[in-house]
């Protein structure tokens, strides 16, 4: 039942140009219904039958208009869609106004699964249609298809729409390793994308007295020696240096930037400073969350 | 479902539609069991409606016929729920299919009344002879009841266009002829040839069967035969005269039936049908006593005269009525009724007596039908003849040359007291609530009934006229005007639907003011108009300002969170909506006070109408 051209442009109005009805398979049913009680009537000559019968063929006319009125004269624009990661939920808004009441709305993307039937008061109403993507970039969710069939099913009432504006998707989100660029005149240094510790182990800092569990590869024996009780000895990771993020060459291009996704999100959620370079382009180092939608940005949308 | 459920008890499986009733009520329960996804849901509305509408051939009287608008009613609000989600509440539901109803109504009369009908297919199957349940049978025997149970249950009902009942000496409702006789019990023989210029088919006629006639509701029957008074114009193509006298009705049998009659005049074919040998047929010997005597009335010199003869022999006999008279003999049992026991009820009188006018060469034969009925005045609805069992009577109708079949009521002679006619034994408040929905039941009938095929054709007739070549074209003008009707009507029924009651109270205030020279001015709140008409018209100040605050409570007063919410918000709207009343009433009548412009020089505004 797709043979409906979809409609183009940025806002749709739905009228007798762009709608099309057909009867469902439950409308045939209900004709099919309507003409056995005929025949019930008429063999027994009765008029509750007959009566019945004439109410079904009434309300199969009468909802061959109710069905297309229910989407006539509706409008639809697309709102703002935020951004969002590939592989995951995404809400694209709609914003519809309807002039009378909608009954029975239910939206569907192209590949996707028909949605609840709603039901639209006149006014103003937003609307959210959910979709995956599969890709980054600026993805359009694909053809909204509005359909109704109340009030009673036996028509199918739709319209197509290529839904004009586009969604930017980052990276999915994929943990990896990436690129540190500390200086823009150091060479690039890879390393592990895991969460690194507070603790560290490389720079001396502090005593504290020792515990079993410590082990005696942090024990200071120089004080145990001196006969001043067992210590252990405490380190701490050199200060973190606010470092340009860049794809690491190893991995393909497309899993390095789903890497720099998740590193960036986890950096921002650990409230630190990145930067980003790539396609030689330089987002100098910041934090919070113009810096992370920047970066993101321009992974999403990097050649 | 309950409502099909109630609608399908009583129907009889056996027969065809009765069992599609069934079949039908069975499926749609199971399917509703296993339904899962909307499709099988919309099904399952489907079954429920196609049902509803086998059982309503079936059922045509009152309260089915409530049971099964109701069942199509939650039908329809359940197909609605499927298509509108099912987060809407039963009352808006139910509220919206009455609106959709309301909408197809138009052009569902427009097809009920205009379109054109057609006959049956084919002939009902009749089925002459089962079990009797009426308490009439095709065989009659008295001399095989000891004693006669009198049972109240209902028979049939009546309604006569005149409103009036005939005189209780005329109320004889023949059903079956029994015109075989074995010696001791009589039976109906085959049908009678039927005369060649007798029609098959009742007249057509442009009558509607609530003028000049009779409207008989009978209760479930195996019989084909049904009461009726013997020369009433059948109306309906159901019936069909028999040339011995008896109404046979090829409807479905075991199902409750309705016909009209039209009124005849006074005489009808069966009576004049001359007799067939069978009609003096006796069995030799089977009663002496009974054959002796006949053949003495048999030397006088005319049927007349011998009809008379045996009037005058059983008034001067001491025969006594009674509905416990014991079993008779089985070797010359009417010979022991007449001449020994003279005791019997009003099969043994018609049965004698038939049996002595036969030996007398007078043809005969034995009628069993009713006598009689209470004649009930309901508070609504339509008076009519309550006929019930116990009314059962027997009668015998006898061939005078040149008058032809005479009916003669013997029992009439014995004991015209002691009949037991009228005898109901109960009374009380359940009889007379059962009495106000039958009066409601046969005006309903008449109404249902008076609409059929030929009451459609005279519909056509009369608005068309010479011109009935334009049906057609009247038909599809006619669906196309109700269509938009409805659509409108929807339209008009949906416009409240949506908005704020709150809102649409203010818009009214509004409006009145506006229509008294009281306009917002742009930014104006309802507070502030509320002020400048306080200012305009000082006596209604305080209205103004009750109003205005019974409305900003609703918006900005703290409201509990409880159950208690809605009936407050109900009854804090019902207390707006009088208070603005009360305020419109106030400023109609000081507008009323004042001259036609007065009132606009006194508030110092232009008038906009």
């Amino acid at each position: 039942m797709d043979f409906a051209r979809p409609h183009q442009g940025e806002r749709l109005r739905l009228g007798l140009r762009n709608l099309y009805i057909v009867p469902t398979r439950f409308g045939w049913w209900w004709l099919a219904g309507s003409a056995m009680l005929q025949l019930v009537a008429i063999q027994m000559q009765s008029n509750g039958p007959l009566l019945l019968s004439f109410l079904m063929l009434g309300l199969f006319l009468l909802t061959l208009h109710l069905t297309h009125f229910n989407l006539q004269g509706l409008e639809l624009r697309c709102g703002s869609p935020p951004p969002g990661f590939a592989g995951e939920r995404l809400t694209y808004p709609l914003l519809a106004r309807s002039r009378s009441h909608c009954e029975g709305l239910r939206l569907r993307l192209e590949q996707g699964e028909l949605g609840p039937a709603r039901v639209l008061p006149p006014g103003e109403h937003a609307l959210a249609l959910t979709w995956t993507p599969l890709r980054r970039g600026l993805q359009r969710p694909g053809r909204l298809r509005l359909q109704t069939t109340a009030p009673l099913g036996l028509f199918v009432c739709w319209s197509r729409w290529d839904l004009p504006e586009a969604q930017l998707v980052y990276p999915a989100r994929r943990p990896g390793p990436v690129a540190l660029v500390s200086q823009p005149s150091e060479t690039a240094s890879t390393v592990a994308a895991s969460p690194s510790s507070q603790e560290g182990q490389e720079a001396w800092h502090d005593l504290r007295p020792h515990r079993p569990e410590d082990g005696s590869a942090r024990l200071a024996w120089k004080l145990l020696a001196q006969g001043r009780g067992r210590h252990s000895k405490r380190f701490q990771a050199p200060p973190p240096r606010a470092a340009l993020l860049a794809a690491d060459p190893s991995v393909p291009q497309e899993q390095a930037l789903e890497h720099l996704s998740e590193e960036i999100c986890r950096l921002h959620a650990r409230g630190e400073a990145y930067g980003l370079v790539l396609d030689g382009q330089v987002i100098p180092v910041g934090s919070g969350t113009a810096q992370r939608d920047r970066s993101l940005a321009a992974l999403a949308l990097a050649s | 479902m309950g409502l099909l459920g109630l609608g399908l008890a009583g129907l009889q499986p056996s027969l065809l539609l009765g069992g599609l009733a069934i079949g039908l009520g069975v499926l749609t329960t199971l399917k509703l069991l296993e339904a899962r996804s909307l499709e099988e849901h919309r099904l399952v509305g489907l079954l429920q409606l196609v049902g509803c509408g086998v059982v309503a051939a079936l059922r045509p009287d009152l309260g089915p016929s409530l049971l099964l608008a109701t069942a199509t009613l939650v039908a329809l609000s359940g197909l609605l729920a499927l298509e509108l989600g099912e987060g809407l509440a039963w009352p808006v539901l139910l509220r919206r299919s009455a609106q959709v109803l309301a909408a197809a109504l138009p052009v569902t009369l427009v097809l009920f009344l205009l379109l054109p009908r057609l006959g049956p297919i084919t002939p009902m199957p009749g089925d002459r002879g089962a079990s009797a349940a009426t308490g009439l049978s095709d065989r009659l025997d008295p001399g095989s009841i000891a004693a006669l149970a009198t049972r109240h249950d209902p028979a049939a009902r009546v309604a006569f266009s005149g409103g009036q009942p005939p005189p209780p000496g005329e109320r004889y409702w023949r059903v079956l002829v029994h015109d075989r006789f074995d010696g001791r019990a009589w039976s109906s023989g085959t049908p009678l040839p039927r005369h060649p210029d007798d029609p098959r088919q009742p007249p057509r006629s442009s009558a509607s069967p609530t003028e000049n006639g009779q409207l008989w509701l009978v209760e479930p029957s195996g019989l084909a035969a049904v009461p009726w008074n013997g020369w009433g114009r059948p109306l309906s193509r159901e019936l069909l005269p028999d040339p011995g006298g008896e109404l046979l009705h090829r409807g479905p049998p075991g199902q409750r039936r309705a016909y009209a009659l039209g009124e005849g005049d006074g005489t009808a074919r069966w009576q004049r049908q001359p007799p067939l040998p069978g009609d003096l047929l006796l069995p030799e010997g089977a009663n002496p006593r009974l054959e002796a005597l006949g053949a003495r009335w048999a030397q006088l010199g005319s049927d007349g005269a011998r009809l008379q003869a045996a009037g005058t022999w059983f008034r001067s006999q001491p025969f006594r009525y009674s509905l416990e008279p014991g079993l008779l003999p089985s070797r010359a049992p009417l010979d022991t009724f007449l001449f020994e026991r003279r005791l019997g009820f009003c099969g043994h009188y018609a049965s004698a007596f038939t049996a002595l006018m036969r030996s007398a060469g007078v043809p005969a034969r034995v009628v069993s039908g009713y006598r009689g009925g209470s004649w009930v005045r309901p508070l609504g609805g339509v008076p009519y003849l309550d006929l019930r069992q116990s009314d059962a009577h027997a009668w015998s109708q006898v061939w005078l040359q040149g008058r032809g079949w005479v009916e003669v009521d013997p029992t009439a002679w014995v004991a015209e007291a002691q009949t037991g006619q009228g005898t109901r034994g109960e009374r009380g408040a359940l009889v007379w609530l059962q009495q106000q929905w039958w009066g409601l039941d046969i005006a309903w009938t008449r109404l249902w009934l008076g609409f059929d095929r030929e009451g459609q054709e005279s519909l056509v007739r009369r608005l068309l006229g010479a011109h009935l070549n334009w049906l057609g074209a009247l038909l599809v003008a006619a669906v196309a005007t109700s269509l938009a009707l409805g659509l409108g009507l929807l339209g008009w029924l949906a416009r409240g639907q949506g908005s704020d009651p709150w809102r649409r109270e203010r818009d009214s205030l509004l409006r009145a003011l506006a229509r008294h020279g009281l306009t917002p001015e742009p930014g104006d709140t309802l507070a502030q108009v509320a002020a400048r008409g306080g200012q305009r018209w000082p006596a209604l100040a305080q209205e103004l300002e009750h109003v205005v605050a019974l409305y900003q409570r609703h918006w900005f007063a703290p409201r509990p969170a409880d159950a208690r919410r809605p009936s407050l918000e109900r009854r804090q709207l019902g207390e707006l909506r009088r208070s603005r009343r009360q305020l419109q009433r106030q400023l109609g009548r000081l507008a009323g006070r004042l001259k036609p412009g007065c009132l606009s020089r006194l508030i110092g505004v232009r008038r906009v109408d």
